[in-house]
């Protein structure tokens, strides 16, 4: 029996005046891989920066490794034990490839500037980039850059990663690398929670789906379920427009590398 | 023609000792704009309202003066005789350019992506290492075309400052001129001194600027 990893109580956040959250409830478990789906605007985004508090939310709970966010003290030890990429990538310019993977570490003094650079430079082989180890970002592609952004956010030993629409600002040919590594990673256990578009992903690696929209978790499935026979109609609408072929049923999984149309 | 370069030098160690006192005003000044620059750019990125709101009205007073006014005021208003003339002359020129300095910080501050905040946040890091490690080697860099200019603008400001009789270049030149009615040619010696120092200082910056870059490589 594996315990929830992150629960979220009747989560409610609004922008102003607009409800962006209302009443979000779901957990996830450990080594679990959710993916959440559903329109643009339906607030998935803005749930996953709730769980590392880049957004103030207004009322309900959220618990992240039986630590209640409302009541830590130290929110920067908080994130440590959450990894985050964003959707455009976010890396330092003024530093390194390995000097981006290096810094959070040996800043907040999780290892010694030796001990960094051997994690980095593994995961950097894990993202497939070693060789790009002392270029400055600029000289990347959209697709290296992710990959380095996933190695940076790995690099502080999170319990969970959470991916912000990872592949959205990638040109069509290098979502496949991406997503490669985000599989590789799921494959060794690690929690994860994707907000994504790539129906492909969310099938064949994630554990569970989260259709969203309006700021309502409008359904909540294992990926077969939900892609075959979606239950509430938005779902199905949702799901028929974004997957080609509409309507039909989609058999068995599909390869990540095919899938990446599907954007 | 010979008589323009020999007058020049016969001049040139007066009008050098004037120059003297111009990088030295200039230099305390800018030092004093920079660090009330700093302060005022803390409170305009703070993003509480009532200090965000005083960092405004410093910058709109102190931009709203012109220079000249400014040092009357101070000097024959408030100071009088209780400062020394170079620290009164240093301290008004400081004044002056830290509103400007203010906006040239909270601007290079504010044109780095938000998300690169975010991803140090989500890092662990501090807002104060945030600011250190991510945002600031980047604003500076940003900063440096618009720093010179300050620089630079507040150099030649110091001629202003001869308002208030200190022995700068300009007091000087207008002092020789008072004597021999030379205006044409002390004044152009004057020029051309300017002109040297602000190409040294447009070259040193030129320097920095490349020596910062790394997104060219």
């Amino acid at each position: 029996m594996s315990e929830s990893i992150i629960e979220v109580k009747h989560l409610y956040k609004v922008f102003g005046e607009l409800e962006v959250l209302r009443d979000i409830s779901f957990s996830v478990d450990e080594g679990e891989v959710v993916c959440v789906i559903g329109p643009s605007g339906s607030g998935k985004s803005t749930l996953l920066r709730c769980l590392n508090k880049l957004e103030e939310t207004q009322g309900g709970d959220i618990v992240v490794l039986s630590q209640k966010l409302a009541n830590v003290r130290n929110i920067n030890h908080y994130r440590e034990n959450i990894g985050m990429v964003f959707q455009h990538f976010n890396l330092f310019p003024n530093y390194t490839v390995l000097e981006n993977v290096m810094l959070a570490p040996v800043m907040l003094k999780k290892m010694s500037k030796e001990q960094a650079k051997e994690k980095a430079l593994e995961l950097l082989d894990l993202v497939g980039l070693k060789d790009k180890q002392n270029v400055y970002p600029v000289t990347l592609s959209g697709g290296q850059k992710q990959r380095v952004a996933i190695a940076r956010a790995l690099a502080m030993n999170p319990k969970i990663m959470l991916f912000d629409e990872p592949t959205s600002a990638l040109d069509p040919e290098m979502v496949g690398e991406v997503l490669e590594v985000m599989k590789k990673l799921a494959n060794e256990g690690m929690t994860m929670v994707v907000v994504t578009h790539e129906m492909g992903f969310a099938r064949e690696v994630a554990d569970r789906v989260i259709f969203m929209e309006d700021g309502y978790i409008v359904e909540e499935a294992a990926p077969d379920d939900m892609f075959s026979s979606p239950k509430s109609e938005r779902c199905r609408k949702f799901l028929s427009s974004v997957l080609p072929g509409t309507g039909r049923k989609m058999a068995g999984p599909k390869l990540v590398e095919d899938c990446a149309v599907a954007m | 023609m010979a008589e323009y370069f020999s007058m020049f030098f016969q001049y040139l160690p007066r009008l050098l000792g004037g120059l003297r006192l111009t990088i030295i005003i200039a230099v305390f000044g800018i030092l004093i704009a920079v660090v009330l620059g700093i302060l005022i750019c803390i409170l305009s990125i703070s993003g509480k309202k009532p200090l965000v709101k005083l960092a405004n009205l410093y910058i709109t007073v102190i931009r709203g003066i012109p220079l000249m006014i400014l040092a009357l005021f101070l000097y024959f208003g408030v100071i009088k005789n209780s400062l020394p003339l170079l620290t009164s002359a240093s301290l008004i020129l400081g004044l002056n350019a830290s509103a400007y300095m203010a906006e040239i910080f909270r601007a290079g501050i504010q044109a780095i992506d938000y998300g690169q905040t975010e991803a140090a946040r989500s890092l662990g890091l501090s807002y104060v290492q945030t600011m250190r490690k991510i945002i600031l080697p980047q604003a500076v860099k940003i900063m440096i075309p618009s720093l010179m200019n300050q620089f630079i603008t507040s150099l030649k400001d110091t001629a202003i400052l001869s308002a208030i009789s200190v022995n700068e270049l300009t007091m000087v030149s207008k002092t020789i001129i008072a004597r021999n009615y030379k205006a044409f040619e002390v004044y152009s010696y004057a020029a051309i001194l300017y002109i040297i120092l602000i190409t040294a200082l447009t070259i040193l910056s030129k320097y920095v600027e490349r020596r910062l870059s790394y997104d060219k490589r």
